[in-house]
């Protein structure tokens, strides 16, 4: 994709971006990746820290704690996201707050705060999932494809 | 969006209410041990539930020492009831990874040793918990027999929830 | 007057009576708070939605404007504006408000100039005793409408620049007492171009070559050279822009120094605040030009400047639809007389 981009700009737009590239601030990739491990594996602490909650104080297995976990984990993320917070963390740990299932929540949240001025119907519940939805599309999609591989190989006598 | 002031007074509010709930315990954590079962190992001895059948302790403690000498495994508690028994066991945190596979094992193993009986296996940390918890209890001679037999039954449904 | 390729020369010397500027929160905190005439503690501004407090930013602006120069809204032919946003409905209603004759205009960016330059133009060729003109922006309207909700954790890199919630407008008119007065003399109206960078985190290095091309043309057409201003000032360049243009300036010849070329995304906001590249958005050149710069060249700091307002004409959807970034940039230069 990315040489099929190149072969369409002229000369003089390849050779101004060689120029541009110059002054061009990057991203520092390896300082990002590191602030993002650690604030990721600090949210999953967190998390697991919460499942050892339930486990101890109530009536769930390990098997049952992923629900009430997660539903904590996303109360937690709407507060911060309610507050103003959510959006510095994120700014700082990129990757690292947007993939655990808080960065989901965000998303969400934020779309619904933001689209409250054009009313509850059409406002928030019209664009609540402008960035989720996705998530939730293909996220289902791939979990039906990959529940079909796995029938099909058990099927056979593969798995 | 709100100030400070109200922020504050939310956050309060709402640890407030974590903090209270979390008195509302169904079977109540007192002993040490099973506080401490969460940080190390236990080693909890073999019980029955009916505390007078020396055949029950004795297998329960048989079945104990088989699954003890699984490399994975690093703490069990058995007990034994009326119709089935409860094995919950630990496997150590690396080994984790063929959970299913030492599940499948043990199966096996008990099948060979102890055809006739009916076993409940769970690697689950929160039926480990509860064994540990029932024994503790069962450990006070007082504690009648069929409320023993009661708890192990819930600790088996429970075993067996998904969601 | 047509003069060269694509300039006006403005032989009647429209007059810039009075200007007046509004910003946010953050412009608040910045270097030029002192040059604002209104500022908001909050983005809401006693408003709804930001969309409703945006065109409260622009109503101030021109309020103000009038207000420092003595004149009613009545007296003003005409009022050309522009923003950012979707069909331009902050200035359209701000329109409604000031209930002046209206040219809606978009440039995105550049916008400030292009109502300049259209409003000296016509008021030289007498189409008009007074006119307004101005633009505004207002962060959480245009990241709201170009990008991620306000609130969502999205990083930016390094090379985004952070839209300026500010309006700025002045007062035009023929004025035929220009003694130590400000005004237009010339403007170089700028064309599209598009150096196939794609990327709307990087506008300053889309928006380089429309610049260069138009300052270029500018002292082309004009037959100039840079030493004649004392300042050659971008609209919203940024870091990466600024640098970028400055090397194209000199690759093709053009002696500008570095003490003469400003920027007004790296004027408005301090060092500490987290802004990445720079200030952008059609409120930021005008907010800067009508206020700080003007306030400067009253004071007799500078005696010509050149503004030159840059463009990224994008829209959300032409992004996806994998188009690249077309620019452009309007140069008005502006002299103390």
């Amino acid at each position: 994709m990315g040489d099929k981009k190149k072969q369409k700009m002229t000369p003089e737009q390849q050779q101004y971006q060689e120029l541009e590239q110059k002054h061009e601030l990057k991203r520092p990739v390896v300082k990002n990746c590191i602030k993002a491990f650690l604030v990721g594996g600090l949210i999953c602490t967190i998390g697991q820290a919460i499942t050892y909650f339930y486990i101890y104080f109530f009536n769930f297995t390990e098997q049952t704690a992923g629900n009430p976990t997660v539903a904590t984990m996303i109360f937690l993320s709407m507060l911060l996201t309610g507050f103003g917070v959510y959006d510095h963390i994120g700014q700082f740990a990129g990757a690292g707050s947007a993939v655990p299932v808080t960065g989901f929540g965000n998303s969400v949240i934020s779309a619904a705060i933001e689209h409250r001025t054009e009313g509850f119907v059409l406002g928030v519940g019209g664009n609540m999932f402008k960035l989720a939805g996705s998530v939730i599309l293909f996220g289902v999609f791939a979990a039906f494809v990959v529940a079909l591989v796995k029938t099909l190989l058990t099927m056979m006598g593969v798995l | 969006m709100m100030n400070m002031k109200q922020a504050v007074n939310l956050l309060a509010i709402l640890i407030m209410l974590g903090a209270g709930t979390a008195g509302c315990t169904s079977f109540g954590k007192t002993s040490p041990e099973s506080r401490a079962s969460m940080i190390q190992s236990v080693n909890p001895d073999p019980g029955a539930t009916n505390d007078l059948d020396e055949k029950d302790i004795k297998l329960a403690k048989k079945v104990k020492k088989d699954i003890a000498a699984l490399d994975e495994i690093y703490d069990v508690a058995v007990i034994t009831g009326k119709k089935e028994i409860l094995v919950a066991y630990k496997v150590k945190h690396l080994k984790r990874f063929g959970m299913k596979r030492i599940e499948k094992e043990i199966n096996k193993k008990l099948e060979k040793n102890y055809p006739d009986e009916d076993f409940i296996v769970s690697s689950d940390y929160k039926i480990f918990i509860e064994a540990v918890e029932l024994r503790e209890r069962m450990k006070d001679p007082s504690f009648p027999d069929k409320k023993a037999e009661e708890q192990l039954q819930r600790i088996i449904s429970l075993k067996k929830e998904l969601t | 007057m047509l003069i060269g390729k694509q300039s006006w020369q403005f032989a009647n010397k429209p007059v810039i009576e009075s200007w007046g500027s509004s910003g946010g929160p953050f412009e608040a905190e910045g270097k030029l708070a002192a040059d604002f005439d209104v500022l908001h503690d909050d983005l809401w501004m006693g408003e709804e939605s930001y969309e409703k407090a945006h065109r409260v930013l622009l109503e101030e602006a021109i309020k103000s404007a009038l207000q420092k120069g003595n004149f009613n809204k009545e007296d003003m032919q005409f009022m050309l504006a522009g923003d950012l946003i979707n069909q331009i409905t902050p200035t359209s209603f701000a329109a409604r408000t000031m209930e002046i004759p209206y040219f809606g205009l978009f440039g995105a960016c550049s916008t400030s100039m292009e109502g300049l330059a259209l409003a000296s133009f016509i008021v030289n060729y007498q189409g008009a005793k007074k006119t307004v003109t101005g633009a505004s922006s207002h962060n959480s309207a245009a990241e709201k409408q170009f990008r991620y909700p306000t609130e969502y954790g999205g990083q930016k890199p390094p090379t985004a620049q952070w839209t300026v919630t500010g309006a700025g407008a002045a007062v035009l008119t023929d004025n035929p007492d220009k003694q130590g007065k400000i005004v237009t003399t010339s403007a170089t109206i700028g064309k599209v171009v598009d150096m196939g960078i794609s990327d709307p985190f990087n506008m300053g290095g889309a928006m380089a070559p429309a610049a260069a091309d138009t300052i270029s043309a500018h002292f082309k057409d004009l037959n100039r050279e840079p030493s004649y201003y004392d300042l050659v000032v971008t609209g919203d360049l940024g870091r990466i822009g600024q640098a970028t243009t400055y090397e194209l300036l000199q690759q093709s010849g053009l002696e500008i120094t570095k003490e003469q070329f400003k920027d007004c995304g790296l004027l408005i906001y301090n060092d500490d605040q987290p802004v990445q590249s720079g200030g952008s958005g059609a409120g930021c050149s005008a907010s800067v030009l009508y206020g700080h710069l003007l306030n400067q060249m009253k004071n007799g700091v500078y005696k010509r400047i050149l503004v030159v307002a840059t463009g990224a004409l994008l829209s959300p959807l032409s992004f996806q639809q994998n188009e690249t970034i077309p620019c452009i940039a309007h140069a008005v230069s502006i002299e103390m007389n």
